[in-house]
């Protein structure tokens, strides 16, 4: 029984390995942002090939039903993931700020010269 | 000319103008009467109605952002666009007009005189008959009574956005500026800027036409807001100009 759980556990573990390798072979992800996901991966597997381990360390700390704590696990590096994720949004929006500032900015410099040209005489 | 004005210095009006097609007009005409000795430029801020050929048809300087990045963002452009182009002062008016340009001189002067960095026009200094609504009057006597703790010293109007400011503070503003709602916020960042800020009393108007950027609804997070980022503020670390 507990062997079954494990090969499942790792076959979903390397399965979501393989796809973020793609993703990023294929430029879909960021090589910056995949290790994040990588490291998710990396942990599940190495999880699901400690079991027994990790069974005895939840049920050390308190826990009586091991896959709660694997819930919990899950839950807190989700939150990670996406405070990480707005912490990025945040900096591309301050990028996106200045980017749209410059742009008008040099629109008006544009307008401006184009209007000093049009008052040269014509050669 | 009812004041001096000293010569070989450079002044800008800064008009942040968000669909402002019925006013904005009208706004401009009025600055260039009052001070005719000074450029214009029109932030348009992403408006989806003819805001930016009126400022042009107008005579103005137009910056045309494209897409709206908020009232903060809008006036930090006017700031770049200040110090980019060598100007001594500027001054801040809201397109709506609710600012009356013949009172840019009260705010003005004691720029020029050197009192302060940044001088604002405040409404509550004195009692002009300006009305306000009750809550939103609340809203401003708490974030005033905050920031004048903050600061250590007393403002009456931190909402106002009819404002003076001095080369060290365009050079400061342009750099760093709070991005929406910042009037409040950017009292706070002066004072641990170590730019000096005097407040003037000024009377002002009902708008001429269009939408208040605050809705009753966004009053609440309003405050929250500013609050929050006015404590974030004072915990963070400044480098003070000199």
């Amino acid at each position: 029984m507990a062997d079954r759980l494990t090969l499942s556990i790792t076959i979903g573990a390397v399965t979501l390995f393989v796809i973020i390798l793609e993703l990023v072979r294929r430029k879909k992800l960021e090589e910056q942002y995949s290790l994040l996901w990588l490291g998710a991966a990396i942990s599940l597997i190495i999880l699901a090939a400690s079991r027994n381990w990790w069974d005895t360390l939840i049920i050390s700390i308190g826990v009586t039903y091991p896959p709660t704590a694997l819930f919990i696990a899950g839950f807190v590096a989700m939150i990670m993931i996406l405070l990480y994720f707005s912490t990025i949004i945040t900096k591309l929006t301050q990028q996106n700020r200045q980017a749209a500032q410059q742009l008008g900015l040099l629109e008006w410099k544009l307008h401006e010269l184009e209007k000093r040209l049009s008052r040269l005489p014509k050669s | 000319m009812s004041f001096s004005f000293p010569s070989g210095k450079r002044l800008v009006v800064m008009i942040p103008a968000y669909n402002e097609e019925a006013s904005l007009a009208r706004v401009i005409q009025n600055v260039r009467e009052a001070i005719p000795f000074a450029d214009i430029v029109v932030i348009n801020d992403g408006s989806h109605d003819k805001t930016k050929s009126v400022g042009r048809e107008s005579g103005a300087h137009v910056v045309n952002l494209p897409f709206n990045l908020g009232i903060g963002s809008a006036m930090q452009t006017g700031f770049l666009f200040a110090r980019d182009n060598g100007y001594d002062f500027a001054i801040q008016v809201d397109g709506d007009g609710q600012h009356d340009p013949r009172e840019i001189e009260v705010i003005l002067t004691p720029l020029i005189n050197g009192e302060a960095d940044v001088i604002a026009g405040a409404r509550y200094i004195e009692d002009r008959g300006y009305i306000t609504p009750l809550p939103r009057r609340v809203g401003i006597i708490i974030l005033s009574s905050i920031i004048s703790l903050a600061v250590r010293r007393r403002v009456t109007d931190p909402t106002s956005g009819f404002r003076a400011s001095n080369r060290k503070a365009i050079e400061y503003c342009a750099g760093d500026y709070p991005y929406d709602y910042p009037e409040p916020e950017s009292v706070v960042q002066f004072f641990k800027a170590g730019l000096k800020m005097r407040e003037v009393p000024v009377t002002m108007n009902p708008r001429y036409g269009g939408q208040s950027s605050i809705t009753p609804l966004r009053s609440f997070y309003y405050m929250v807001k500013v609050i929050l980022a006015i404590m974030i503020d004072l915990l963070r670390d400044t480098p003070r100009i000199r």
